[in-house]
């Protein structure tokens, strides 16, 4: 048995982050026979439904509310099996399994969305989900916001190895780099590595150019461009990953390659953040925007 | 790292150069000599194959989409092989330095958002 690996997808809000993580480690548990926990830190608690098959699962947080205190609850009720293939008891396709968790989060407008991640985590440990079975655990979390909680799988030797998932698009660029700088800011103290940028491709000019020279620029590696599909789309609408849904597809076979370097990668970096004036230099250098004069800034199309 | 399929150790960096990369891929194909053509289809999203090209021997770009070809273990439809997108961005890049203009206009061609498929003969 190999040591237990710990991984965490952050991106933007939006990019495509459960989407790719969940398609990522269901190639990974299928041609790979991975044994993985998913813990899911997005308080949309969308981290494991297409594994799982389901709307979207209970999380820790609604459970606790629900049971009084998070003390109340045991390991099997917020610690799900995969569904089909994903199955521990399942092995006709895969000697691999999945297990799923949400942390969720309070109400919209109330609390903090930050401490749902907290308390999954050290509940989870305590109540032995990390097992010695396990090849994975793979945290999934939202990386636009600027929050401890957030931060919480890249503090304290949690998540080791982080996978940025962006795109060509310049809010991508912009959360990708400020994750560096958040990664940067506990390199020392927790051991954390930032291990590559995914691209999950926008089909925007130029992307791949410009997602590679900023994974260059920040210190790692592009690990892989993943091309836009309806597949995917199509999976979703079944709950399922396409790698379960469609496994000889084209899509199901590029999370196939991203799977096969994830579980060979060793390039693991502590970054080197840009400046914004650097980010905004490297979107002009690869055409996402035409260089601007600089008595240009602030007028309206018509006015140019 | 991972360009053209191949593993560079961590301790190689972040950004291996060229010449490493073409080394390793020309040491890894080995013996080409019994091919002489690879077909290239482009297609959209749907599945519509919209550009066709035939590469002949004897550039770079003949080399690593011979031994992607080789390599690779996707599965076949009509002999032929789907190129992930990564690797088709990095051999073009790797093409366009090295093979100069005998494959430039390809390689424009390879730079964009279509699938590419391919079969050696």
């Amino acid at each position: 048995m190999s040591a237990l690996r710990q991984i965490a997808f952050y991106g933007k809000g939006g990019i495509g982050k459960s989407t790719t993580s969940q398609n990522t480690l269901a190639a990974m548990c299928h041609y790979y026979g991975q044994k993985i926990l998913i813990v899911g830190c997005d308080p949309k608690a969308d981290s494991t439904r297409l594994i799982l098959h389901e709307k979207a699962q209970c999380t820790i947080m609604q459970l606790a509310s629900e049971a009084g205190t998070v003390e109340d609850l045991e390991l099997e009720d917020v610690c799900k099996p995969g569904a089909g293939e994903f199955h521990p008891e399942d092995d006709t396709i895969t000697d691999g399994y999945i297990m799923c968790t949400e942390s969720g989060g309070p109400e919209p407008g109330v609390g903090c969305a930050g401490r749902g991640v907290i308390t999954a985590i050290n509940f989870l440990e305590e109540e032995g989900a990390y097992n010695d079975e396990l090849d994975f655990v793979s945290y999934d979390v939202l990386g636009d916001v600027v929050c401890g909680g957030f931060a919480m799988p890249i503090r304290e030797g949690k998540a080791q190895e982080i996978y940025i998932v962006m795109s060509g698009e310049m809010m991508a660029m912009y959360a990708a780099n400020n994750i560096s700088k958040g990664i940067l800011k506990y390199a020392n103290t927790g051991g954390v590595r930032l291990a590559g940028l995914v691209c999950n491709a926008r089909m925007t000019d130029r992307e791949y150019d410009l997602s590679k020279n900023l994974a260059t620029q920040i210190g790692t590696q592009l690990i892989h461009f993943v091309p836009r599909s309806n597949h995917v789309q199509r999976a979703e609408l079944r709950r399922m990953t396409v790698v379960e849904f469609s496994p000889n597809s084209e899509q199901a076979m590029e999370y196939r390659e991203l799977a096969r370097k994830i579980i060979a990668n060793d390039l693991k970096v502590i970054p080197t953040p840009l400046e914004m004036d650097d980010l905004e230099d490297l979107l002009m250098k690869f055409g996402l925007e035409e260089e601007v004069e600089e008595d240009a800034v602030g007028k309206k199309a018509e006015e140019l | 790292m991972f360009v053209c399929g191949y593993h560079f150790p961590a301790s190689m960096g972040n950004d291996v150069s060229m010449d490493v990369v073409i080394d390793r891929v020309k040491t890894e194909s080995g013996d080409l000599s019994g091919l002489s053509t690879i077909e290239v289809t482009g297609e959209t999203a749907k599945g519509e194959i919209i550009e066709t090209f035939t590469i002949v021997s004897g550039s770079f770009l003949f080399t690593a989409l011979a031994d992607y070809y080789n390599k690779s273990d996707v599965p076949e439809k009509d002999g032929f092989k789907m190129v992930y997108f990564t690797n088709k961005y990095q051999i073009s890049e790797l093409s366009k330095a090295v093979d100069g203009d005998s494959t430039k206009d390809f390689c424009r061609k390879f730079d964009d958002m279509n699938l590419y498929r391919i079969k050696v003969a």
